[in-house]
């Protein structure tokens, strides 16, 4: 059966490929004209006389060459050489000279009785006309149904830029990037119309020129755009990986006639923002003297949070080739970035080289391109960790780093540890190395006929030691002698596409097919080792056989192996009724590994129309309305389990459930998991409605979305009966979400002048999500709903409820109403009376409020004059709140044995606290908030002759912000999962970073 | 390119799951000399379940009047959990006894498991077949025999492969289901306990059927006081086990395979991780004591009107509990002093209370102990047959019983002291019961004499912090009707003997109705 289907596919694939049809070229751009003339020369008298002149961009102030300059109504013509100059025969009268170059605005210049000329081109801003990057292609802005966002180059965020998602931040309208964690090696966390997913991850699918890959997979500076496929219609195409949507990052690459070398540098420092204020050593003796709380004075003053912070300075560097011609070319790239952090010892250093190679044979009917990425990213770090600022918040202010015999200063207590010890005692170094390669072959048998074939296979390895020392709490605290692990982790990931992609138009219909087949593997393998008890700490992780744990069976040891396969085929076919009507279809059927047998192959068809109203008959040729289009897309998407081998009947050799039988311990060998060979994928539904505007000449423009996604089969951890299951959670398919929601973008360019420009990028949404349903056909009745969320010790307590009905991200708390004259909280209880929280029980909890925002709003301002350049970027959330930790665990009095804020003797409902650390709703705050985060003010040199383009900048990130939020940072927060809004206690503070740069283009 | 593609396709499209760590049932043919890890998960869960993280000790102690654990300076406020142990306030929401029910089902269901795949021939075993499927039934009716004591009306499941979901049964009728699985099985288990430490035996399967009668008018109405007394003197008479010489022995890291012990609980610091008694009860300032090679985390501790309950020159208290000062192993320095009083569960300081030692700690210890758990030992049998003599009216020969447990506890400070006489048995306790004021003061219960409230005294000195107390203060009516500390008698304390059924399985299986009361 299974060679039968194999067959069939084959037969189906191999036609899609035979399947051709006819096309002609859709894409013509009618572009638009304006002409501005500096002339300057004299006059001849000649029949036929001779003009030179120079093309520049206006964009960038750049000599043009290659472009096409042709006396109109004639083919009499020339094009620009490579320092952008020409000359032609001209008859000697007033003649009309058509300038046209690829992405540029055409012109048309009345020639009288100059001799040179300098022109100067816009680049083609005709929105409509833009290029935009779908699922294995690129489409006219115009022609695309479904909902895309893009943003280019010039629009990326600029300063010191962590990673790929941050470039666009708050530019598209509906995903949400934010930066949780000030830890240098830190990723954005990324979030595209609101949670999706229970158990798999709602993490979008990032291709890196067509290569599955991450944010961190090129360095920012080498980026030319970025594309977010965001609904199911237009993501559809990629089935089970794109439910959380589809970032297309598309690398930089040779243009024609781009010979440049660019060097990029910039230098930054960072600070903590808004930093947690604690009780001071003095604080400590005056509370003493004056109330008699019992604090124990060790005579000194330490700030405990200074002593672990630093200003890191970081660096970033550059440098970018382009050369060649139009049928060999190259890009080569190396990017060095080495960042520290504002916690001693946690810097990040990443080495990133990209070399991409282009040839085309056989008048261009033969395209190939090989490209290499290699990127290397070590740390070699200390103790500093989430962990370690805890101890640096609750220590005692009156205490002292380091002793009379400059030991470290240690005490006695329960998780109770010198943060700076920690630091410096335990070191670490970690190697991640990654090769990418990836070839493709292009193939034009026919004109509007492109086969392609491409191949690729990612390496990488990552290689972790750490270590600590005799000083460290393992040692003087666990006497365990020093201890050491080293770890390592080996990955492999093949792909391999064919794509077949046609077009065709006859009269005032177009219509193109595109059909394709997908293979991908991936290997995982990992190994590691840990020892103790070693005869002395010079080690480090370099000697693991030295320790003594492994002779008495207490060392560490383990490896482990997994792979998975993932195989799709999918076709794409639009068509396009005399630029009015449009419509896509696509279909992907696709298979993976990683379902049980009977649910191994699934199908994600799509389908949606457009209606470009602006081109009816009674729009056309309003100067003032350059596009309207109506758009309504449906699409349907996967999401995968997270690992492989859950449908498994397997089992596994198991300590833990060994015992002793028979006089000796034996393994337990046990299930692996509740089998479930029928599981499946989640298949999310999407309706999107959308309408996409161009109006002033483009000068205001933009896109309103409206969507509804519902999530079916949802892949959860699903509470079952035991008896008569082993274990009371099983990987089911049960139940059902739905999102709603819906986005703006606005493009305006207020002032368009020739030295003062002012652009304006707006983007809004808004997400509302429901579990509708946790059932499973073979349970009759099901959980109404799971908690999510922990606090951590002491206060041991889960955070969320999710239940059925109602959205994801509800605190589930105490709610508090006051504090008796006892110093206890009291709270409402389930019947509305007021109790104290002794007497609180769990069925007093109730919802109170919610952790992912209703709102989200950008704001992206422009400036340019004359050489000068502002941006300014605002980011704002609204109608959400956070649980704010850090006065959860340290705005409370009652504990004298631990640090805290220096509110915490401030009287909350008029009384002072004088209870345990409590999960209450006091601490639930609201999170709104407005955060001018990016501030980029730029120079443009004036042109030099030896350097085509130079500009220095500085940039703020994190400036300034505006909320009641009395953490520390409310963007700062990890918001996927089921316990959005936690703002955790052991932290990496975010942090404002300052900036200078500088960009040259040779 | 479309030859290759052609000729490539098929190879690409193969989505056979390859497994590489862990073994793939089909690939799998088990021989004999992988039963004993067959076997192995059986017991396995029980190791966590009974000294482990709110496991099965805590369930029984926390409930009673002996241990508790009450919020410090470092924390172990947790929710109000030990609180609502303490004052029998839980909930279906209840870590504890969820986890129990968890572990003893994990069990049950890998008995189940194992027995269906020795049936159908899945597992070949050719010798010894019926004894390993009884030894199988046996530990499976231990597993219901902890459900039956904590939850009392649980469903019965002894077929794995049916998943329809099962139906709930009444308490007795589960006391029923173990007793005649016992009967059932007893003539194939192992009476050799030299080869079989660890694991049930005849004499652990009969030690087990005499608690359950022991017990029988709690579970089902009926008292069964004359088979206790049959089923223990067939122990006592040709079981071959003793009494060890010195009580810390039973508990000593090295006391595998002692006379006393009829069914353990083994454990290994290497092998056979899990009993963390001692790192909840240590303050992490004993660490110095012991060189411990983990810092323990200072929680539980005995409830002061317990031990001021003890005669002084019974040696089971220096036994049973770390007290006084604690001093340094290495410098000899005093590290922290543990003192008797605890002012309440709220407002203890990290010396408050004396700490379980029963468990002896040796020098450097790991966070996990070696010493093996008793769950049955001798000392119980002799207990049982000598409760149901006295409640039988042959208090006389009870207090023979009892004062030969005794003997060793006094035998270094004052022999006569350890003989006992009916009377004291019969008598009241010594137990001071009521509620405890933050300054020490008693308000002393006035609802009268425990009955046989003297030989619920022993039963506390001989088995503190053995998970014992629950059961016992439930059958002297302790549990119901005392105060102890800060707890009161909880307003519908009858429903308070079993535990409600976990909320997550009632929710997940429509046929349980949940327990009276909750």
């Amino acid at each position: 059966m299974k060679i039968f289907t194999n067959g069939i596919y084959s037969l189906v694939i191999i036609g899609i490929f035979l399947t051709i049809s006819i096309q002609a070229r859709a894409y013509s751009t009618v572009k638009k004209i304006y002409i501005s003339i500096e002339g300057k020369g004299a006059i001849e008298s000649t029949e036929a006389r001779t003009i030179s002149g120079t093309v520049y961009s206006n964009e960038d102030n750049l000599p043009l060459p290659g472009v096409s300059v042709v006396i109109k109504g004639t083919s009499t013509g020339t094009a620009t050489d490579g320092e952008g100059n020409f000359t032609l025969e001209i008859p000697d009268e007033p003649t009309t000279l058509v300038l046209s170059f690829i992405g540029y605005v055409t012109r048309e210049l009345v020639i009288n009785n100059e001799s040179q000329i300098e022109v100067r081109m816009d680049a083609d801003v005709a929105s409509m006309d833009e290029v935009v990057v779908v699922g294995y292609g690129s489409m006219r802005k115009g022609d695309v149904t479904s909902s895309v966002g893009g943003v280019k180059e010039e629009d990326f965020v600029k300063g010191a830029v962590r990673d790929a998602a941050q470039l666009i931040q708050g530019k598209v309208a509906g995903l949400r990037v934010t930066t949780p964690s000030g830890d240098p090696g830190a990723s954005t966390q990324i979030n595209l119309r609101g949670i999706n997913s229970i158990h798999g991850s709602s993490q979008p699918l990032i291709l890196i020129d067509g290569i599955p890959g991450d944010m961190n997979t090129v360095a920012p500076e080498d980026i030319e755009s970025i594309d977010v496929l965001k609904d199911g219609s237009a993501a559809a195409i990629y089935g089970t990986r794109a439910t959380g949507g589809v970032i297309i990052i598309t690398t930089r690459q040779y243009r024609e006639n781009r010979n440049t070398v660019s060097y990029n540098n910039y230098v930054s420092i960072q600070t903590i923002a808004r930093r947690p204020q604690l009780l001071t050593g003095d604080d400590y003796r005056r509370l003493i003297r004056e109330e008699g709380i019992p604090y124990t004075d060790y005579g000194h003053n330490t700030d405990w949070l200074g002593e672990m912070l630093q200003t890191p300075v970081s660096h970033n560097h550059n440098l970018t080739l382009f050369g060649g011609n139009s049928t060999t070319n190259f890009t080569g790239s190396v990017n060095y970035r080495d960042w520290d952090g504002i916690f001693l010892r946690t810097g990040q250093q990443r080495l990133t080289l990209r070399a991409d190679l282009n040839h085309s044979m056989y008048n261009d009917k033969l395209r190939a391109n090989i490209q290499i990425i290699n990127r290397i990213f070590t740390a070699n770090r200390g103790g500093a960790d989430g962990y370690a600022y805890r101890q640096a918040m609750i220590r005692n202010p009156t205490d002292r780093v380091r002793d009379d015999q400059q030991n470290w200063q240690e005490r006695d207590g329960y998780f109770y540890e010198n943060p700076i010890s920690r630091i410096y005692e335990y070191n670490s170094e970690s190697r991640f190395k990654e090769m990418r390669i990836s070839g493709s072959l292009i193939y034009n048998p026919l004109d509007n006929l492109d086969l392609k074939l491409l191949v690729s296979s990612v390496q990488n390895d990552t290689l972790v030691g750490n270590a600590t020392t005799f000083d460290h709490t393992n040692t003087w605290l666990n006497n365990q002698n020093g201890t050491a692990s080293r770890s390592t982790i080996a990955r492999v990931e093949n792909l391999m596409e064919m794509t077949a992609n046609y077009h065709k138009s006859f009269g005032r219909h177009i219509l193109s097919v595109l059909g394709g087949y997908s293979w991908q593997d991936a290997t995982n393998e990992s190994f590691y080792a840990s020892n103790w008890n070693f005869p002395t700490d010079l080690y480090g992780w370099n000697n693991l056989g030295a320790g003594a744990a492994l002779q008495t069976g207490q060392a560490g040891m383990g490896s482990g192996k997994d792979k998975w396969q993932l195989a799709g085929f999918f076709g794409r076919f639009t068509y396009n009724y005399d630029d009015r009507y449009l419509f896509m279809s696509s279909i992907r059927r696709e298979g993976s590994s990683r379902f049980g047998v009977n649910y191994q192959w699934g199908t994600f068809p799509a389908a949606s129309v457009g209606w470009r109203i602006s081109n009816e008959p009674f729009l056309k040729g309003n100067s003032n309305i350059q596009d309207i289009k109506l758009r309504a897309g449906y699409g349907v998407t996967g999401t995968i389990a997270n690992s492989p081998y859950l449908s498994q009947i397997s089992y596994n050799f198991n300590r833990d459930q060994g015992a002793f039988i028979g006089g000796n311990w034996v393994q337990g060998f046990i299930p692996a998991r509740n089998f479930n060979p029928d599981l499946r994928w989640e298949r999310k539904m999407e309706y999107n409605f959308g309408l996409d505007f161009s109006f002033f000449k483009d000068r205001v423009s933009g896109s309103f979305d409206i969507y509804r996604r519902d999530i079916n089969d949802l892949l959860y951890s699903f509470p079952v009966p035991v008896p008569p299951y082993l274990i009371n959670t099983m990987m089911l398919n049960a139940g059902s979400m739905q999102n709603d929601g819906a986005e703006v973008l606005l493009n305006i360019t207020p002032i368009e002048q020739r030295e003062f420009v002012w652009r304006v990028n707006l983007t809004y949404s808004t997400n509302k999500n429901k579990l509708v349903d946790l059932s499973n056909d073979q349970f009759e009745v099901s959980n109404q709903f799971f908690n999510a969320g922990g606090t951590g010790e002491p206060i041991q307590d889960y955070t969320h409820r999710v239940e059925v009905g109602g959205p994801i991200g509800r605190f589930f708390v105490w709610h508090t109403v006051g504090v008796s004259e006892s110093g206890e909280w009291l709270i409402e209880s389930q019947n509305g009376e007021t109790i104290p929280i002794s007497e609180a029980v769990q069925e007093d909890r109730q919802f109170y409020g919610n952790g992912i925002p209703k709102h989200i709003l950008g704001i992206n301002n422009t400036f340019i004059y004359k050489n000068f350049d502002l941006e300014l970027n605002i980011r704002g959330a609204f109608g959400h709140d956070i649980l704010n930790f850090q006065r959860m665990f340290y705005e409370n009095p009652y504990n004298t044995a631990y640090n805290m804020l220096n509110t915490a003797y401030d009287p909350v409902y008029g009384q002072r606290l004088s209870t345990d650390l409590a999960y209450v709703s006091h601490y639930i705050e609201s999170g709104d908030y407005i955060k001018l985060d990016n501030v980029t003010f730029g120079y443009t040199l004036p042109r030099l002759r030896f350097m085509q383009h130079a500009r220095i900048y500085a940039s703020g990130l994190n400036l300034l912000i505006l909320t009641n939020y009395k953490g520390i940072d409310p963007e700062g927060v990890y918001i996927s999962g089921f316990a959005p809004g936690n703002d955790e206690r052991d932290k990496y503070p975010t942090t404002r970073t300052f900036t200078l740069g500088l960009n040259v283009t040779f | 390119m479309l030859i290759i593609s052609g000729i490539s396709l098929p190879s690409c499209l193969d989505l056979t799951e390859e497994v590489f760590s862990e073994v793939v049932a089909e690939n799998f043919q088990p021989g004999e000399r992988d039963i004993p890890s067959i076997i192995a998960p059986v017991y396995g869960s029980l190791r966590a379940l009974m000294m482990g993280w709110q496991g099965h000790f805590d369930v029984q102690e926390e409930s009673a009047d002996i241990i508790i654990t009450p919020s410090r300076p470092n924390g172990w406020y947790d929710g109000g959990t030990y609180l609502r142990m303490h004052q029998h306030n839980w909930t279906p929401i209840q870590w504890q006894p969820t986890n129990l029910w968890q572990s003893s089902y994990r069990s049950i269901t890998t008995a189940n498991r194992v027995i269906s795949q020795i049936e159908d021939g899945e597992i070949p075993i050719e010798a010894g077949r019926d004894e390993v499927i009884a030894e199988l039934k046996a530990v499976r009716a231990f597993a219901y025999y902890l459900l039956l004591d904590n939850h009392g009306n649980v469903p019965i499941v002894t077929d794995f492969r049916d998943v329809s979901l099962p139906l709930q049964r009444t308490r007795a009728e589960l006391s029923d289901f173990i007793l005649s699985e016992l009967e059932t099985v007893l003539p194939f288990l192992s009476k050799d306990a030299s080869s079989t430490y660890g694991q049930l035996n005849y004499w652990g399967a009969m030690t087990l059927m005499a608690k359950i009668y022991l017990n029988a008018e709690v579970y089902t109405g009926t008292a069964q006081w004359d088979r206790v007394i049959d089923v223990c003197d067939e122990i006592i008479n040709e079981g071959g086990y003793a009494l060890e010489p010195m009580y810390a022995d039973i508990f000593h890291w090295d006391n595998a395979n002692s006379v006393e012990t009829i069914f353990a609980i083994p454990y290994d610091e290497i092998f056979g991780t899990g009993n963390t008694v001692h790192m909840k009860t240590l303050d992490p300032l004993s660490r110095f004591v012991y060189n411990m090679q983990a810092g323990p985390w200072g929680g539980n501790c005995a409830v002061p009107q317990f031990i001021n309950s003890y005669d002084e020159e019974d040696g089971r208290l220096q036994d049973t509990w770390i007290m006084g000062p604690q001093y340094h192993a290495n410098t000899g320095e005093m590290v922290i002093n543990y003192t008797r009083e605890v002012p309440g569960m709220a407002a203890t300081a990290s010396n408050n209370g004396y700490r379980i030692g029963k468990y002896q700690i040796k020098q450097g210890a790991t966070g996990s102990l070696d010493n093996d758990f008793p769950f049955f030992r001798y000392a119980d049998v002799l207990m049982m047959k000598a409760e149901a003599l006295l409640r039988t009216g042959r208090a006389t020969e009870a207090a023979i019983l009892v004062t030969q447990v005794r003997e060793r506890a006094f035998v270094n400070s004052n022999p006569a002291k350890a003989v006992v006489t009916a009377e004291t048995l019969i008598g009241g306790s010594r137990y001071k019961y009521g509620y405890q004021n933050i300054d020490g003061s008693i308000e002393v219960d006035q609802s009268g004499d425990v009955p046989f409230g003297g030989f619920l005294d022993e039963l506390g000195w001989e088995f503190a912090a053995e998970a014992h107390r629950r059961q016992d203060i439930i059958r002297f009516g302790v549990f119901q009707t005392k105060s102890w500390f800060n707890h009161r008698p909880h307003p519908q304390a009858n429903t308070r003997i079993i535990f409600p059924i976990p909320e997550g399985e009632i929710n997940s299986n429509p046929n349980l109705a949940q327990n009276p009361g909750y």
